[in-house]
């Protein structure tokens, strides 16, 4: 009760504060909140990160180039190309090394398909925190056909270690595109009965609409990024505004949030933006195997990358957002600095000011649409 | 709340769950994709994992060299070689070559700077043991010499076959000069 | 049971005890075996049948190792939660903890008693059968609120406080359905409501006329929710309130907790079959009138097999919903079933101021629509597969 009406009908009451976390089935990873609740309506939700920190910073000024990028992939390890695809593309950046042009198209191909995987996770555990158990299962089981593909590829499931200094560390052959492309066709209606099970779902609106509103102007204080930012209805995605790679010469729509039901910037608008990003995906990988070109994978690097002093910032569109690796080298074998920059860690920030006045309920569907990682969180 | 919106609620309600429940109980009806591992599958799995697979270490000491490029690239140090003198042959032996699987990231580094693809990843995965002792694979039980490759090929009719599985493996790996793989139809 | 009783006690067993309390410990002793032998095997099979459900509709297979195609798994269950340490938190009300499990565990129980599984097949046909029902299950709130305090922990507190109010609001759109029945019925004995039914679905309460159809799905909707079904399960929300008011609970009461629940679900459908579905009407076969035995049997083999379907919806929707929220389940509850119950009761009232002929072609009109709706739904569920293409297996030895 707020403390007028306490004040005026003589019956105090308190808040209750609440711990949700670390240990609990639906914050992504470990995480905890301290909420501060008046029975069902919570009044102050402070995130308290750090549970997953692993110091894989540090670790950068310890170990080699060649070496560091299996550790980038731990920094998130449902996007893991992204991460590795971003600290290649610094320490290219630095020695000015030129990736060759069936690389580029294999970096790409590689990356979307996790894109589509971690994609696939978002939604599902979202649609798990509210309650729909069968679609998250539905999800995964895609993701194992995307799992055996990347096998197939790079011979690892989750932290692949593909994307290497000057191209990939493996080529794709012609089996494999067949297969990308025989997931692709079976994959596509897949999306459309998952959005028949649960998108369309009255419960699902009902949950969503208007809930946990970030308007534009919110959104860029709070300096969101990826669908989070582009659910609010801003048009901004590194592919297309910054571009890399060979994301110039492909042609796909960026999907902003249109406020189909409730409000722009709703929970359902950021759901909604990534499941249209996934068929965008499928449409970047057909054109990609099509215009694949013949030649070598990767640029010749040496064995020993010493890359001339100086820093550099090189930034994708990774899953969750804008993930940037800051790398400083000093000329030696090892960087001197690296920093990630991830778009998890600066969603936390906006919890606690979106949390007040909405139920416990609200905040778990909050933080399942923002698709905050704690990997990504605490690195 | 008009009395159109409060029926529109109703219709949509009932129209969305009898479309979630035609299509749960058409996955009801369908085949499951669950592998029973491991006692119903026909195969065993390690035999389905493509070639490049990153399981488990090992190594083929017949076939390494020595250069110790493997422990200087593994960005955790999880290989150890002791390389020493023999006195009475003049000939360098290994005493040691130790891999401690429980640090290993599999992140394949070692088997791609390797010359001849003694040391490469298995289509192994399952690697638990009863005490953390058992995760340390020892591939040197007694000194043995080390290999030198011999110019023009091997000749040894031993060693032609494992120099061949380590060259096979070596192919997977994308080289600067890699078109072949590509062009290879 | 009592000549039995009787001729024992001539043959001077139980001397010195007077009758009616040798009656009185008879009953129980019976009443406690015989439920418990049923209801066990019955809710533990239930547990088995909900995963197996399920596990198919998620892509997957459920429990199939633990005797054949896994239906051992309950007793695997069972004893493996015997067998586990009984903590009770230092802080918590320790009587109160204790007694939480029972209670609800009671309130399901005792409504074993009525449920009439054949023409001569019921423990005690009571006079106020279906009121009784109504009001046993309320013992279930009790126990959920003695939990949710005792395990002294806010999210259990949470938990019991939310299912407190849900079960407590959706008695009423409960009750008001099954008013329906009652008045077509004109009996409140749940024997009385099966012998006003006929075998067939025309005879059946449920298409009797379009306001009792919907009466139908109001009740089912209602006792979902008091059962703590997904899409109400806000009690014991997994990915909410961790496990809302069982959290505190491990080893054999966290058992009992479950074990009303899946009993409760069979109650649900027992209750609606009795109500609307007919019961155990069989055909009036001449086989049945040679061997009443058989007659026996078969009604009793109805009444389970109908009881269970709604159990398998009962499942199936928790397959395919998600969870409502806590303030837009007693807006469903107030806002919109209990209006919509109203107009079904006095719907159905009015209807029985019509005459014979003008009911028998509403219900026939009912019942067509519903046949129109199945075929209806086979057709889209043989769209579905037929769009999502069959599954993709990248492995192809396996």
């Amino acid at each position: 009760m707020s403390q007028a009406a306490q004040a005026e009908t003589g019956f105090y009451t308190e808040d209750m504060t609440i711990s949700v976390g670390p240990q609990h089935p639906s914050t992504h990873g470990v995480l905890r909140f301290v909420v501060k609740t008046d029975g069902e309506v919570i009044s102050e939700a402070i995130p308290d990160v750090g549970y997953l920190h692993r110091s894989i910073e540090k670790i950068g000024e310890k170990v080699t180039y060649h070496g560091y990028v299996p550790y980038t992939d731990r920094a998130d390890y449902l996007a893991a190309m992204f991460a590795n695809q971003a600290f290649c593309m610094a320490a290219e950046k630095l020695a000015g090394t030129e990736v060759t042009r069936r690389g580029e198209f294999c970096r790409v191909i590689a990356c979307e398909l996790n894109r589509i995987a971690s994609h696939l996770i978002s939604v599902g555990t979202f649609g798990q925190d509210i309650g729909a158990m069968t679609p998250f299962v539905h999800a995964l089981r895609e993701r194992e056909t995307i799992n055996n593909l990347m096998e197939e590829i790079c011979g690892a499931r989750l932290t692949y270690n593909y994307i290497r200094i000057g191209g990939v560390g493996y080529d794709i052959l012609p089996e494999t595109c067949t297969r990308i492309l025989e997931f692709l066709d079976h994959f596509e209606p897949i999306v459309e009965e998952f959005n028949r099970l649960l998108s369309g779902n009255k419960i699902f609106h009902e949950r969503l609409a208007g809930v946990a509103v970030i308007s534009k102007e919110d959104a860029f204080s709070y300096n969101l990024v990826g669908p989070n930012l582009r659910g609010s209805g801003v048009k901004w995605d590194i592919r297309r505004d910054m571009p890399y790679s060979v994301y110039p010469e492909l042609d796909f729509e960026v999907p902003i949030g249109m406020a189909e039901i409730g409000q722009l910037g709703d929970s359902y608008d950021r759901f909604w933006v990534r499941i249209r990003e996934m068929r965008e995906s499928v449409k970047i990988l057909r054109q990609c195997l099509r215009m694949m070109p013949k030649g070598p994978a990767i640029a010749k690097v040496p064995r020993k990358f010493r890359p001339p002093a100086g820093e550099c910032y090189a930034r994708v569109e990774a899953p969750r957002g804008d993930m940037g690796f800051y790398v400083v080298s000093d000329g030696s074998e090892y960087p001197y600095r690296v920093r990630i920059r991830t778009g998890s860690y600066t969603a936390m920030a906006i919890i606690d000011k979106l949390s007040k006045g909405i139920m416990v309920a609200d905040l778990i569907a909050l933080i399942g649409s923002l698709d905050v990682d704690a990997p990504e969180i605490d690195r | 709340m008009g009395i159109a919106s409060y029926i529109n609620d109703i219709k949509h309600t009932v129209a969305s769950t009898f479309e979630g429940m035609s299509i749960t109980f058409s996955h009801l009806v369908r085949k499951p994709m669950t592998i029973q591992y491991p006692d119903k599958i026909p195969v065993p799995i390690q035999e389905t994992l493509p070639h490049r697979y990153r399981g488990i270490l090992e190594v083929d000491l017949d076939i390494c060299t020595g250069c110790l490029a493997c422990e200087r690239i593994c960005p955790i140090t999880c290989i150890t070689i002791g390389i020493e003198m023999d006195k009475e042959t003049k000939q360098r032996q290994f005493t040691a070559f130790d891999i401690d699987v429980c640090k290993c990231m599999y992140c394949g580094l070692c088997s791609e700077v390797c010359p001849t693809g003694a040391i490469r990843h298995s289509q192994e995965f399952e690697g638990a043991s009863y005490n953390p002792a058992g995760l340390v694979r020892h591939f040197a039980p007694q000194p043995q010499n080390l290999y030198k490759p011999k110019k023009g090929g091997e000749t040894e009719p031993k060693l032609i076959a494992k120099v061949e599985i380590g060259g096979k493996y070596l192919a997977e790996f994308a080289t600067p000069d890699g078109g072949v793989e590509a062009e290879k139809e | 049971m009592q000549a039995y009783i009787d001729q024992l006690m001539q043959q001077g067993a139980f001397q010195g005890m007077p009758k009616e309390v040798v009656y009185a410990i008879a009953m129980v002793v019976v009443a406690l075996v015989v439920l418990s032998a049923f209801v066990a095997p019955l809710a533990g099979v239930t547990s088995w049948l909900e995963r197996r459900v399920w596990a198919r509709m998620q892509s997957r297979i459920g429990p199939n190792r633990v005797g054949p195609q896994g239906i051992l798994q309950w007793l695997a269950d069972g004893i493996k939660n015997l067998l586990k340490e009984d903590l009770i938190p230092a802080a918590a009300d320790g009587k109160l903890f204790s007694l939480a499990p029972y209670v609800v565990f009671m309130g399901f129980l005792c409504t074993f008693v009525v449920i009439p599984f054949g023409e001569h097949l019921i423990v005690a046909d009571l006079n106020i059968g279906i009121l009784y029902i109504l009001a046993v299950t309320s013992l279930v709130v009790v126990g959920i609120l003695m939990a949710g305090w005792a395990s002294n922990n806010k999210w259990s507190l949470l938990g019991g406080m939310r299912s407190a109010a849900q079960i407590v609001s959706y008695e009423i759109p409960a009750g008001l359905a099954i008013l329906c029945v009652v008045f077509l019925a004109g009996t409140l004995s749940m024997q009385g409501i099966i012998k006003a039914q006929g075998w067939g679905p025309w005879d059946w309460f449920m298409f009797h006329n379009p306001f009792t159809f919907c009466a139908f799905f109001l009740y089912f909707t209602a006792a979902l929710a008091e059962g703590n079904r997904t899409p109400f399960d806000i009690p014991e929300a997994e990915s909410e309130l961790v496990a809302g008011y069982v959290t505190e609970y491990s080893g054999m009461r966290f058992l009992f907790f479950f074990f009303a629940e899946w009993g409760n679900l069979y109650v649900i459908g027992a209750v609606a079959t009795t109500l609307f579905m007919g019961g155990w009407r069989v055909p009036p076969l001449p086989i049945f009138e040679s061997f009443p035995v058989l007659k026996g049997i078969a009604q009793f083999v109805v009444f389970f097999l109908k009881a269970y379907f709604w159990v398998f919806v009962a499942m199936w929707i928790r397959a395919t919903l998600p969870r409502v929220r806590v303030d837009q389940l007693m807006a469903l509850c107030w806002k919109y079933m209990v209006p919509l119950s109203f107009v079904c009761l006095l719907g159905t009232v009015g209807f029985m101021f019509m005459d014979a002929q003008m009911q028998r072609v509403f219900g026939a009109i009912t019942l067509g629509f519903a046949i129109a709706t199945i075929i209806n739904f086979f057709r889209r569920v043989a769209f579905q597969i037929r769009e999502a293409k069959p599954e993709m297996y990248l492995k192809p030895q396996i």
